[in-house]
């Protein structure tokens, strides 16, 4: 009777611990199902985003070369004083061009879109204008201007009385002139095809150019620029 | 007699209960194994782009180590010359403007979040930052990514890239400049006072005299322009 009972207590005790290590393996393999924003991609977004990282990886890689190239520079150039100081002045030139102080020129598109005389299209809006730009950026244009107005880090585009447009706090009128520096097949491609930018205008009723160049030339932005608040 | 019964019931019990186990683990483990065989090749591309992911990241850690010493060459070329050093001040200057550098001083916090009823847009939060710039916001950034000239808000729907990283609700957008000013933002009929009537959209605006905004991570290195004057 007693070793009876060790026998069951033992079996009770092995059947215990199996569940228990089963259910353990379960959460687990739960918890490992669980979702982080890459593992519920599909193949197709996998292919893009694969894509998207090659692409920043590489151009991550010539950011790296080039300011490997110019510390070579600085650190041959040391010695001589008059050497270093051309240095500075390209630095400082290159400072200027980020800021959008310099006037500009390289391959890229020109758009231009006007008004229509229809009354039952409303006129181009300032948002219009303002997802124009944005598209514009996310294709890499390194200038862009509306009207020769340069569009630098701190411009905005607003609509005033809902009916003129403003950028960099100055009246534009329509016909609009979009320029943009960067790869003319990706500024085109980003604003053209299936849900295009562009294509929509277009589809509005909107007279809509858009045309390659390679020799575009973009306007410095003609106010100072400068800051009162960051430290 | 009695205890023989409470036995057979109890390993009964234990014997159900470890069946219900087993089977669940082993439908699971089907299940698991049968979307991982069908998804292999996702899997490779998975890891591909982690690779990147992660190449990407040191490669931009070491330019930030080179641009450090670079920075120590200029400060050592100019230290002895007014000249060049005003040359200095003025890039120091313009890096803070570009966003190459972090800077702080006195702005607002927006915070925008969806809710059950709508959903926040990257044209949302796009029209958010041109109004800021409108107001005069000198440095702004999306849950501390910096936003610079070349930073594009839209890509579609309601998740914003900005340098790589993939940035949902809620957003939070920091902004410096005269703190009454961008306040203004919530003003009747502003783009935040129509997310939050219209939209239902949560909107919170508050005014600080430390903010602090990181600088950009990512790359800046143009190609196509130069230059003419």
């Amino acid at each position: 009777m007693k070793k009876g009972k060790i026998t069951v207590i033992i079996t009770i005790a092995i059947a215990c611990f199996a569940l228990a290590t089963v259910m353990c393996m379960q959460f687990k393999i739960v918890k490992e199902t669980d979702i982080t924003s890459i593992e519920t991609m599909r193949e197709e977004e996998l292919r893009t985003e694969l894509a998207n990282w090659k692409q920043m990886y590489k151009e991550a890689e010539e950011q790296y070369k080039e300011k490997e190239s110019r510390l070579k520079e600085y650190k041959e150039k040391q010695q001589s004083s008059e050497e270093t100081s051309k240095l500075i002045e390209k630095e400082l030139g290159q400072t200027n061009m980020y800021l959008g102080k310099t006037n500009v020129q390289g391959p890229g598109i020109q758009i231009k879109i006007e008004d229509t005389n229809s009354d039952e299209i409303k006129p181009i809006s300032a948002e219009d204008l303002l997802v124009i730009v944005d598209y514009l950026k996310l294709a890499g244009a390194e200038a862009i201007s509306i009207n020769e107005k340069r569009i630098i880090n701190m411009s905005d585009i607003v609509y005033i009385n809902n009916s003129i447009i403003y950028v960099n706090q100055e009246r534009i009128l329509s016909p609009y002139v979009i320029k943009a520096i960067g790869d003319p097949t990706n500024l085109e491609s980003t604003l053209l095809g299936n849900g295009g930018y562009i294509e929509l205008l277009r589809n509005i009723g909107f007279e809509a150019d858009i045309e390659k160049d390679n020799k575009i030339a973009i306007p410095k932005y003609n106010k100072d620029i400068g800051y009162k608040y960051i430290k | 007699m009695t205890n023989k019964k409470t036995i057979s019931l109890v390993f009964g019990i234990m014997c159900f209960a470890l069946t219900v186990g087993i089977c669940i683990q082993a439908k699971t483990v089907k299940k698991s194994s049968l979307v991982v065989s069908q998804n292999y090749e996702e899997n490779n591309l998975r890891a591909e782009v982690l690779k990147y992911k992660e190449r990407y990241d040191n490669l931009l850690k070491e330019t930030e180590r080179i641009e450090n010493e670079l920075q120590l060459e200029i400060e050592k070329a100019t230290s002895n010359n007014s000249e060049l050093e005003e040359a200095k001040n003025q890039i120091n200057d313009g890096n803070k403007i570009i966003g190459l550098t972090e800077v702080s001083g006195s702005g607002v916090v927006i915070r925008v979040e969806d809710s059950d009823i709508d959903l926040v847009h990257d044209i949302d939060i796009l029209k958010i930052v041109n109004e800021l710039k409108n107001a005069g916001a000198e440095a702004i950034s999306i849950n501390e990514q910096r936003i610079i000239l070349t930073t594009p808000i839209i890509c579609g729907g309601n998740i914003i890239t900005i340098n790589g990283e993939k940035i949902g609700s809620p957003f939070e957008i920091k902004a410096i400049g005269l703190p009454e000013t961008l306040a203004n933002l919530s003003r009747p009929g502003g783009v935040l006072n129509n997310l939050e009537d219209e939209r239902k959209i949560k909107v919170s605006i508050k005014k600080s005299n430390d903010i602090t905004i990181p600088k950009y991570s990512g790359v800046l290195n143009f190609k196509y322009l130069s230059s003419t004057n």
